[in-house]
Order: C-alpha cells, then sequence, then structure tokens
C-alpha cells in the first residue's frame, strides 16, 4: 500500500471515529450521520482521480452553502440548538475532502475537521463510547501524523522506497499509548480550578429530567427530556420490598415557596421528630445497600422514614440537618447502609394525631401571595373534614382524580403559573402537582413541605439490584402529624416513575455496559475539585503521608511498621540501579558485548571462565577438552582481539559473522558441556 | 572580569544551542495555540472531555519531542569530500550514516552543512543498518570553506516542531578557481633549442627521455611508472622519474600583491587556466606566488596541486614582491599591476586592456611567432 493511500485511510479512520464519538454523545442524527459515515466508508476504498475529484467539488459547493445558510437560520431567525446544524455542515467538508484525489494537499483540513468533530461531541455527555472513540482517535491520530509527514517528505525528495512497515506502524500505535498515559495524567493532576470567568452563563433551553438542588416551577416552551443516567444503585440485604417501584428515594425538603420557586431557609429551627416516634410506625425495617452516583449536592438517599445511616468508607461521614435530611461530609461518590422503617401508622392513628410537638409555623405554613380562588379551592376540597389526615387524602384524591401528567412543559410563562395549573391547564409533571398540594395544605393551616428525590427503578436481576436513574427525579409532599412526625404523601398521578423489571437476554451485556458507563460518569465527566482533591488524599495515604484524615481514624502508632512510602522509595531505587547496570553493560562495544556472551556460554558449559581467565587460555580450554565449538570460538576471540586490542573497528559483515559465530558457539556449548574432573581413586 | 563572564557565559548559550535546537513549524505553532485555546476553554467551562482532550494535545507535543530525540540520538556519521571541485561546478557531499540504535529507525533527518544551502536528507536508516546519502551545492567562488559543525534537523515524527542538534563534524571544501578562461600560452621550440620559457632542456615533447631516478609516487603520476619492486619492498609507492620530465616547464608566476576583488580572482583564474592548458598538453608546470611556491611537475595531480595553491591563495598589498626560484625570463609572468613585466619571458595581463579576455604580451608573443 502507497503512503498515500494509507495516510488517506488512517485520516478518513480518523473521522469515522471522531464521528462515532459525536453520535455517543448528541446522540444519533440519522440522515446525516448515516449518509457521512457511508461517505466516509466509500473514501476508505475509492479514491477518485484529479478530474473526477474537480468535478465532485462543483457538488459539495451548493451543498455547503445550503448548509451554511441553514445554520444562519438556525441561528439568527429560530435560536434554535446551533450545534447540529454546524455539525452537519462540518460532516460535508470532512466528506468533501475525504472524497478528493490522494494527491491534494489537504492533510491539515482532514486534521481540523475530525478534530473539530470530536471537539464538538465534548459540547454534550457522551457515554462511554466516547472513550472508545478518543482511544481510536489517539492511535489513529498518531499514525496518521507520523505517515503524512513521512509522506510529504518522501514526495519532496522523491523517496521511493518502502519507509514504513507492519512493525514500524504497530511500534508507531504503541506509542500512542504514551499520549493517552499523558492525557490521563492531566486529566487527573490539571488543577480543577474555579470556573466560568469567561463563559456565557447560560444553560441549554432543553430540560432534562434529574434531581436538582432546587424545585421550582414556571420553565416553558419545551419539554423534559428523559435522562437515562443511573444515580443510585440499591441492594436490599434484608429482601426486596413489595411494592419496589413505588419507593420514594427521599433526598431533600425545602420549606419556602417564593411563588416560582422552593428554597430552604437559612435559620430553620429543628424540625424533626424523636426517632421513638418513627420506631412506633411498625416492626418492619428495610435494610438497604445504596451506592450512589456523585451529584452536585451532598445527599444520602433513602427510603423515609430514616433511622440511621453508616458508611464503611471513612471519607463519607453521615449527617442530618435540622429539616432531617441526610447529607454526608466529604468526597467521592457516597456509599452506605441505610435503614429504614417499612411501615406506615394506620389512618386512623392518623386521624386522632391532634396535639403535640409541631415544628415552626412560620416555616412549614408560609405562603406567597396567591390569588383568593386557590385558597378557596383548600376549603372547598376539604370541607366537612375535621381532622387533617382526611383533608390531605383529599387534596390528594383531587389530583389524582382531576388532573393528568404530562412532561410537556407550559407553552408560555402566563401558562407556567400554579394557579394556572391548578384552574386552567389541569396537567403538569410532578412539581406542579406537589407543589400545589403544599400550597393547599398551607392555606388551611396543615403543616407541609416539598420533598424531591427519586420515585422507583429499574430492578437490575443480573445484579440484584434496583437501578434508579436521573428519570426517576421526583417530587412529593411531607405533612407533619404530632407524634408520627412527616408523613410523606404523593399527588402526582399515574404516569410518573413507572419503572419495569428488566429481564431480557441482553441484560448482561448491559450491565456490564451500565458498569463502565457508571465508571465513566463518576471519573471523567464527572471529576470535579472535590473529586481531585479525594484522590490526592488517597494517594498521600497509600504513599504514608499523615494526613488529617488517617490521624482521627487510625490509631496506629508511629513507626509501627513500613509505610507504603519506604516500600514504593525502595522498588524505585532497585528499578533504577538495574536500569543502571543495564545501561552500563551496553556501554560495551557490540564486539566486547559479544565476547562476554560467549564466555558466559563457556562458564555455564562448565568450563573455567571468570573475569580474570584470558581469552586464549579460554580457547586453550576449548581445545584440550577437543570441544566441537572450539573453531567457531577461535574466530569469535579472533574478532574480539582484533577490535578490543588490534585497534580494528570491525565493519558490519564481520560483526555479523561473529554474531553467527557465537550463535553456533553457544548451541554447542549447550549441547556439550565440560568434561568433569577424572574421578578421584577410592581409598 | 565583566569579559570572562560573558565569555563563560557566551560559551555556555552555544553549548546549550548546540545541544538541541527547537524551532516550531506553521503546523506545530497552530498546534500548540490550540493547546492553548483548549486549556483555556477546559478551565472556563469545567469540561472534563476538554481536559481530556487538552492532556491527549499535551500528549502529542510530549512524544513529539521524545521521539524526535531518539531519532538524532547515536547516529554515527562520516563525511566524504571531493578533493576538490571547480567554482559553479556541482559538488556533492556523501555522508555515510549508521544507526546505532538498537530499536528505533531514524527517519526524515537533513544533514544541514553551515553555509550550504541543499542539505541531505536520510529517510531511512534502520535500527544498527548504515546508508549513504548526498547533497549537491555549486560554489561561486573559489576558495577554502572550512566545515565544522554539520547540524542534525528533523520535524519527525509529528510536523509539529524542528528539533536541530550539532555535530561537531571538522572538514573543509576546496573550492578550485575556473580553468575555463581562454589563455593562449606560450608553445615551445620543439627542440630546436633551449626554450625562452623551460627552466631546462630536453627531449621532445611526448619522449620519454632517460632514466634519471626513483621518487615518492605523486597522486596524478603515471601508475605505468610505478617501480613494483622497489614500492614492494619499502611498503610505499615509488615512481620512476625520466629526465623528460624537467624539459617543456611551464613556470606560472602569480603576482599575489595588490587588492583582493574581482580582478584578482579573475588573475587567478587566469594562472589556473594557464596550468590547465599546460596540462592538456602534456606539458610540465608550476607555479610562484608571492608566497608560495610549487615545484614543476606533470599529470592531473600537478593540476590539482596548483588549483589546490590557487584555491587558497589571498591577494595582498603588503605581500612581499614576487620572487621566482629561476631566471624570470622562463616564466610566465600574470600580475594585475604589470610591474617588472620586462624582467619576465612573458606575461599575461588578467583583465586585459579592454577588460574582457586576458591578453598575452611582449616577447612571450613574438618569441611564439617566431618559433612558429
Amino acid at each position: 500500500m502507497s503512503l498515500e493511500l494509507l495516510h488517506r485511510r488512517l485520516v478518513v479512520g480518523m473521522g469515522l471515529v471522531a464521528l462515532a464519538a459525536f453520535a455517543g454523545g448528541a446522540g444519533f442524527e440519522p440522515t446525516s450521520s448515516i449518509v457521512a459515515a457511508l461517505a466516509l466508508m466509500v473514501a476508505l476504498v475509492w479514491q477518485p482521480d484529479s478530474a473526477v475529484s474537480l468535478r465532485l467539488e462543483r457538488v459539495w459547493l451548493p451543498v455547503a452553502a445550503v448548509l451554511v445558510l441553514r445554520s444562519l437560520y438556525h441561528i439568527f431567525l429560530i435560536g434554535d440548538d446551533v450545534v447540529i446544524p454546524v455539525v452537519d455542515l462540518l460532516l460535508l467538508l470532512l466528506c468533501a475532502e475525504a472524497l478528493r484525489s490522494l494527491d491534494a494537499p489537504n492533510d491539515a483540513r482532514l486534521y481540523s475537521l475530525t478534530f473539530a468533530l470530536l471537539l464538538a461531541s465534548t459540547a454534550y455527555r457522551p457515554g462511554v463510547l466516547f472513550a472508545l472513540a478518543f482511544t481510536s482517535y489517539v492511535v489513529l491520530a498518531t499514525l496518521a501524523l507520523v505517515v503524512g509527514h513521512l509522506r510529504r517528505a518522501a514526495e519532496r525528495h522523491g523517496v521511493r522506497e518502502g519507509l514504513v512497515g507492519r512493525r514500524f506502524l504497530v511500534g508507531m500505535a504503541g506509542l500512542s499509548g504514551l499520549t493517552l498515559i499523558m492525557s490521563g495524567v492531566v486529566f487527573v493532576a490539571f488543577p480543577r480550578l474555579s470556573r466560568g470567568f469567561a463563559s456565557r452563563g447560560e444553560v441549554l433551553a432543553t430540560s432534562i429530567a434529574g434531581f436538582a438542588e432546587q424545585v421550582s416551577i414556571g420553565e416553558h416552551g419545551s419539554r423534559i427530556y428523559p435522562n437515562p443516567e443511573i444515580v443510585l444503585r440499591v441492594e436490599f440485604p434484608d429482601g426486596t420490598p413489595e411494592d419496589l417501584f413505588g419507593l420514594h428515594w427521599r433526598g431533600r425538603s425545602y420549606d419556602r415557596f417564593d411563588g416560582v420557586r422552593w428554597s430552604r431557609s437559612s435559620g430553620l429551627p429543628p424540625s424533626i421528630g424523636p426517632a421513638q416516634w418513627y420506631e412506633t410506625w411498625g416492626t418492619g425495617r428495610v435494610r438497604q445497600q445504596i451506592y450512589g452516583a456523585p451529584l452536585d449536592v451532598d445527599v444520602l438517599f433513602a427510603l423515609h422514614p430514616l433511622l440511621g445511616a453508616r458508611s464503611d468508607n471513612p471519607r463519607i461521614q453521615p449527617l442530618f440537618d435540622n429539616a432531617g435530611d441526610h447529607i454526608y461530609w466529604g468526597s467521592g461518590s457516597p456509599s452506605y447502609e441505610a435503614l429504614s422503617v417499612a411501615d406506615r401508622p394506620t389512618a386512623t392513628a392518623l386521624r386522632e394525631a391532634r396535639s403535640g410537638f409541631s415544628p415552626a409555623r412560620r416555616h412549614y405554613t408560609q405562603l406567597p401571595t396567591l390569588p383568593q380562588r386557590v385558597s378557596e379551592l383548600a376549603d372547598s376540597l376539604t370541607q366537612g373534614l375535621d381532622n387533617n389526615y382526611d383533608k390531605v387524602i383529599a387534596i390528594n384524591d383531587f389530583f389524582h382524580t382531576e388532573f393528568d401528567y404530562t412532561l410537556e412543559l407550559p407553552r408560555t410563562a402566563r401558562e407556567a403559573t400554579l394557579d394556572y395549573f391548578l384552574f386552567e391547564r389541569g396537567e403538569g409533571h410532578c412539581e406542579y402537582f406537589s407543589t400545589a398540594m403544599v400550597v393547599l395544605l398551607r392555606s388551611l393551616g396543615i403543616h407541609s413541605r416539598e420533598v424531591n428525590g427519586f420515585l422507583g427503578g429499574q430492578w437490575n436481576d443480573f445484579g440484584q439490584y434496583l437501578a434508579v436513574t436521573q428519570n426517576e427525579a421526583h417530587t412529593w409532599v411531607e405533612v407533619w402529624f404530632p407524634g408520627y412526625g412527616w408523613m410523606e404523601f404523593d399527588p402526582t398521578p399515574a404516569g410518573a416513575g413507572t419503572s419495569e423489571a428488566v429481564t431480557s437476554w441482553l441484560w448482561p451485556g448491559r450491565f456490564l455496559f451500565d458498569g463502565l458507563q457508571h465508571r465513566w460518569n463518576k471519573w471523567v465527566l464527572d471529576y470535579n475539585l472535590e473529586s481531585q482533591s479525594g484522590l490526592y488524599q488517597r494517594i498521600s495515604e497509600l504513599l504514608g503521608a499523615p494526613s488529617s484524615t488517617t490521624q482521627i481514624t487510625t490509631d496506629r502508632a508511629p513507626g509501627a511498621g513500613p509505610s507504603m512510602g519506604w516500600v514504593i522509595l525502595i522498588v524505585m531505587v532497585v528499578t533504577l540501579s538495574g536500569l543502571a547496570l543495564l545501561r552500563r553493560s551496553r556501554r560495551y562495544p557490540p564486539e566486547v558485548h559479544l565476547y562476554l556472551q560467549f564466555r558466559e556460554g563457556c562458564r555455564r558449559a562448565g568450563f573455567r571462565a571468570d573475569e580474570g581467565v584470558a581469552p586464549l587460555l579460554l580457547l586453550d580450554e576449548l581445545a584440550k577438552a577437543r570441544h566441537p565449538a572450539h573453531s567457531r570460538a577461535q574466530a569469535v576471540v579472533d574478532y574480539y582481539l582484533r577490535a578490543r586490542f588490534g585497534g580494528q573497528d570491525l565493519n558490519d559483515l564481520e560483526r555479523q559473522e561473529m554474531k553467527k559465530d557465537l550463535v553456533d558457539v553457544r548451541r554447542s556449548l549447550r549441547r556439550t558441556r565440560a568434561p568433569s574432573d577424572p574421578p578421584r581413586p577410592r581409598l | 572580569m565583566e569579559r570572562s563572564v560573558s565569555t563563560v557565559l557566551g560559551k555556555a548559550w552555544k553549548r546549550l544551542r548546540g545541544w538541541r535546537r527547537i524551532r516550531f513549524t506553521l503546523g506545530g505553532a497552530l498546534f500548540s495555540a490550540g493547546s492553548l485555546a483548549i486549556g483555556f476553554a477546559a478551565v472556563n467551562t469545567g469540561n472534563n472531555l476538554l481536559y481530556l482532550l487538552l492532556g491527549a494535545m499535551l500528549g502529542f507535543i510530549a512524544v513529539s519531542g521524545w521521539l524526535s530525540e531518539r531519532i538524532l540520538r547515536r547516529l554515527e556519521i562520516r563525511r566524504h569530500t571531493p578533493r576538490g571541485v571547480t567554482v559553479e561546478k556541482p559538488i556533492r557531499l556523501t555522508y555515510y550514516v549508521t544507526n546505532r540504535k538498537r530499536l528505533f529507525p531514524t527517519l526524515a533527518v537533513y544533514l544541514i552543512e553551515e553555509g550550504l544551502a541543499e542539505p541531505a536528507f536520510i529517510s531511512r536508516v534502520g535500527a544498527g543498518d548504515s546508508v549513504a546519502v548526498g547533497s549537491e551545492n555549486r560554489f561561486v567562488q573559489r576558495g577554502v570553506y572550512p566545515l565544522e559543525t554539520l547540524t542534525l534537523s528533523t520535524s519527525f515524527p509529528f510536523g509539529l516542531f524542528t528539533k536541530e542538534r550539532d555535530v561537531a563534524l571538522p572538514g573543509e571544501l576546496v573550492i578550485w578557481p575556473r580553468t575555463d578562461r581562454p589563455v593562449r600560452l606560450p608553445s615551445t621550440p620543439g627542440g630546436r633549442g633551449r626554450s625562452q620559457f623551460s627552466d631546462s632542456s630536453g627531449g621532445a615533447p611526448g619522449a620519454r627521455g632517460e632514466y634519471r631516478g626513483l621518487r615518492e609516487y605523486r597522486v596524478g603520476d603515471d601508475p605505468k611508472d610505478i617501480h613494483w619492486r622497489t614500492t614492494a619492498k619499502i611498503g610505499t609507492p615509488v615512481t620512476r622519474e625520466y629526465d623528460r620530465d624537467t624539459t617543456d616547464t611551464v613556470r606560472i608566476c602569480l603576482d599575489t600583491r595588490g587588492e583582493p576583488g574581482d580582478a584578482a580572482e579573475a588573475a587567478i583564474e587566469v594562472a589556473a587556466a594557464a596550468a590547465a592548458q599546460a596540462y592538456r598538453a602534456g606539458r610540465r608546470f608550476g607555479i610562484t606566488t608571492c608566497t608560495s611556491d610549487l615545484t614543476p611537475g606533470g599529470g592531473s595531480g600537478q593540476l590539482e596541486r596548483v588549483l589546490d595553491l590557487l584555491a587558497r591563495v589571498d591577494y595582498d598589498p603588503s605581500a612581499p614582491h614576487l620572487a621566482p626560484p629561476i631566471d624570470p625570463m622562463g616564466c610566465i609572468l600574470v600580475s594585475l599591476s604589470g610591474a617588472r613585466r620586462e624582467s619576465y619571458g612573458a606575461y599575461i595581463d588578467p583583465v586585459g586592456s579592454s577588460g574582457g579576455a586576458p591578453h598575452t604580451h611582449a616577447g612571450l608573443t613574438e618569441a611564439n611567432r617566431r618559433a612558429g
């Protein structure tokens, strides 16, 4: 294969993997992706001559012009996501360059276009496919750059002979490993400084399902798109609960509502009941082993009511705040064990819960200014009911029966209000339902709050765990009952959080992929300053450096045993010494090196071949023993003496001859050893 | 003190520069600028994949530096220069390159001589292999060009940077003056008596003459005259010398007192042309300048010796007067000033009265006419 063809194929390969990276991130755009992939595959096997190439250019130009107009239309007229039209243009240019004749001087353009495509894919959150594509891209780019450079140099100097062979290419591909290592080192070690000093500060208009620090209503003009990223993996050591897909993985609670957004009051007094209250709910317990993905908030998700959480990971310290929300202090992705109450108080008991400790009224009955008809609605729904529990149930049922669930966001800002939701629209997503219920309850003076977390999940038969994705992000309501604490109610009608067990034969593969994806998300996409400091801390612990954590958590006396740092130091010293010795042995001229090999061969064969034995004496030994290697050995020694003491430089041919002779001698020495000393006569 | 410090610093800088020099190529500059931009974007946006790309780009730069270093290391280079070459004729320098590395081939390396326009290019030398590569250059002025440092330059593997390494490889290039200037030498009387321009009498041109003795062989001597028995006995080549060798001799006297310049170069070229013409005519010839003297001899070896001398000769107004070792009447004077021309048997004006072709003057022309 000529250098030109090899180079073109490598660059086209770069284009294909960049396309795969983009498809792995931005999603599969059927038309443009398929057409581009086909065109690139054609470019792998067909390269037009100059005349056809010129004719093709006449086709590309008008198509490119159309795509430019389309991009401008997207940018200036409809304000849509600009990445896709620009990438379409990029793909067209890439295909056009890939389908040019081999003699076209377009190396730099091809490199730039493939790199731009790879760069575009980073604008999204590409999955683990990006890792594969990125690795392939680095390997192909290494080869393409080397071959392209050699190709141009060979063309300039009219070199015709084969410059690259299969072995050379394999070696170069191996060198790309160094690039990848460097990439990894920079990725891990580059300080994650404060950011955004020149960013646009804007977010994409598209809403993605997922857990958020704040709960708000009011987004409009789009719909909520699914986000299948797994955030929790939950195992149930004591058995799986019955209503697996109705489990509410409680996260955070919010007490303050400003009409649009829920937030947490800064000076919130303790708002939790004593643990004994929850123990009176029943004797059933649910133990959960939870492996969380790193999120923006340090929340420990668990079933409500949570009696306790503990973590074996010393870097995770479970805590709870005044609202009763479980959080953690530390770094890394949290893994912890949670123990929750499985039972619920009976309706009768809750109806009778009328007096007792209640949290601060001003926080849990706070309301923004709302239209009069909102409180009138609450009154009408609860008319004639004399206890809080029945009122809560009435309002809850009202939403279940009168409203519908939808992921479509309201079309305008006016339609995004709570009032419009309650009296006009009649449908919405979970945040509308929970907000509306809390507002109605608070207008009746009932202590309640907004809670978010996840609902349900997908059962992994293979791994025997419940995988909770961002798709299951959900909000619901907690109502205070004196003597029992916070009780959860979910006013959102069916349509949310529907899950199904995954039992198909594809699941083992998906399970493996999920594991990879989980690590990719955790260690690459979501790697941040905290992960970085956690990693550094782990490394320093590994090296034996004292850290604040180890001082607290370990009681090992100083100097009780060799630290890992010393072990690593010793290994490094030994390795470096070995390398130095190796280099020293390489400092010998080739002839001396060959002679030393010969001497070592003699020694192993039983001849006296210590360092002090002169070469000619060694030959005498072989001659006396009538060893078959003698004549060849004589040639080896002769070459050695000429080079070492005769001041003559051996030429390449002679050196090759010496090597051949040495190979024969060593083979012969292995077959025929030195005769042993004659047995002594027995006395 | 200051001077010594600056000298030490200068030497250190020279050594540092001699060790390695790295320059951006256009692609390398763009690549580096792109890396900076990606780094800026990564810090700004916190997009981890940009950090990954940044790492890869820095990785490419690091691999490029490491590999180019390997490529330039452990190369054994010998240079072969021709004994001499005439001005404006192509001169081919040949380099014998041996790659002493065990694993790495050496690819795409330029061998650049300081002051020469065209470098030699090594496309590939496998590990442990040797190749011969060459470069062709032309010189427009005669002289001796010292070769001190050979620069090894490569932009392998990615063409992002050009790395250079200097190797001390002393040598010199001798560029002979032109020998094709039209000069008419006086012809000898052809055995009809003592030649006005010969320092001895002898047999007819082409005749071998009487055997005179043995002398050490010089480059350009006729190999047929080598005395093999004596050569074998003493271990160095020895050649026979005949009486003919001392007859029909042209002695060129080049007056190098004067200012260097185009006229001086023209005089040197005239002297070279005269020597070449004598060689072509099968005559013995020698040359005397103000500072050096080359005893007459014959053959191509003598011509090379004359040209070597002319390549090295310098014009100097304070040079001693021309003092030929024989009677100046047996010499041809080549002089810009024409001083003491009457003392010489013939005189060649290198630039001529019109500045064109050199003119042969006076007794020389007359003598030739009479001889003819």
